[in-house]
């Protein structure tokens, strides 16, 4: 199916503004609970950072921090930027190569869902240990797939487009 | 950077040709060795000197990854234990228990990103590489090739191998871990896919393509 470029631009910026929208209450509400010998604790995004960075692990901590906090909220921004300046011959460079980073880097902040499907597999032991998933997570999943989809809809050549949309 | 067949093609040299980053155009021209030739608007990479160079190392390390990936999901990836009970998980159990837990979306994303597009990406890179290698008139070439190119983004076996890691160190606060065998499997896909990645050259299957008289 082929997509005009008026309807890819407005389909990025639709993108977009959900997952700016929804990364509000994915970093708020808990993505998984972990219940371990009867102590039952729901984690969010920063709250597993948290107790990796409190358990001594800050390098660890610190990769889920990038991965799952920081490039998300990136992704937005520029994006939103690179949007935002559609049409106009303004820092085209600048939007190109910050395109080439979202695409590159986009999809690291997957960890976090991988995460939640490896300790679901084996967090499985009855009363002793339990992990499930919680709804903080399908937000996160959907601010993601909301920023691939966008980068991909928005092709780095729609930037050297002169007209505005 | 994705790039297609069509802004690809070039046919003798002094033509004129799309950069697939930008749509600008450019003028093909012969190039040396380690030369590339770059967008004048955009900076891309427009052409890439290839030489002799061949497929052949992207067609073994693609079916290597195809074996990897069988053994990857055939085998446990970590067992965990708490007060002497244990669980062993493959790739495979996430997907389940997330599905069983009534999250399918997440299960699928997951299924998608960690088992499918990793098979279908190696499955199309083996394809086309040996059709080229071989010079083989495969059907359904040019589908492939664009299968390739859109699965490549999707393969995120190597984000899935840190995650892991991640979850060891997370699951050795509250009991026992150990790796399993498909751990290492794994690992190992995950740094096949970067190396296929690098060496399963578009402009050099568009090249053999044309060699073979197959239209892009």
């Amino acid at each position: 199916m082929k997509i005009n470029n008026k309807l890819r631009v407005e389909l990025a910026r639709a993108l977009v503004v959900t997952a700016a929208l929804l990364y509000i209450p994915s970093n708020i509400m808990p993505v998984m609970t972990m219940t371990i010998v009867g102590k039952t604790e729901p984690l969010t995004v920063l709250g597993g950072v948290y107790e990796l960075y409190d358990s001594g692990l800050p390098l660890i901590a610190g990769v889920v921090f990038l991965a799952s906090f920081v490039v998300p909220f990136l992704k937005i921004a520029a994006l939103g930027w690179i949007l935002f300046l559609h049409g106009t011959p303004r820092l085209r460079e600048r939007r190109n190569a910050l395109h080439h980073i979202v695409h590159k880097v986009g999809s690291w902040s997957m960890i976090d869902i991988f995460l939640l499907a490896v300790l679901a597999a084996v967090g499985q032991l009855g009363s002793l240990a339990a992990v499930t998933a919680e709804p903080g997570a399908i937000f996160f999943c959907i601010v993601m797939i909301s920023c691939l989809l966008a980068a991909e809809i928005y092709k780095p050549r729609l930037i050297w487009e002169t007209t505005t949309t | 950077m994705s790039t297609t067949l069509t802004s690809q093609l070039g046919g003798a040299k002094g033509d004129w040709i799309r950069c697939p980053n930008c749509d600008a155009s450019c003028r093909e021209r012969e190039l040396s060795s380690g030369e590339e030739l770059r967008c004048t608007r955009c900076g891309a990479t427009v052409l890439q000197f290839t030489g002799r160079k061949t497929l052949q190392p992207a067609l073994a390390l693609s079916v290597a990854g195809l074996l990897a990936l069988v053994l990857a999901n055939s085998s446990p990836v970590l067992v965990f234990s708490v007060a002497g009970r244990d669980q062993s998980g493959y790739i495979i159990t996430g997907v389940r228990e997330l599905i069983a837990q009534g999250y399918w979306p997440i299960a699928a994303l997951v299924f998608f990103a960690g088992i499918l597009a990793p098979l279908l990406y190696l499955t199309s890179v083996a394809y086309v590489s040996s059709a080229c290698c071989f010079h083989v008139r495969l059907p359904r070439l040019v589908d492939l090739i664009r299968l390739s190119e859109q699965m490549e983004s999707w393969n995120l076996v190597p984000v899935y191998s840190i995650a892991t890691v991640v979850s060891v160190v997370k699951l050795r606060m509250l009991g026992g871990v150990q790796w399993e065998f498909g751990a290492q499997w794994v690992l190992a896909l995950a740094v096949i896919s970067l190396f296929v990645q690098q060496t399963f050259n578009h402009r050099l299957v568009t090249e053999r393509l044309i060699s073979m008289g197959v239209e892009p």
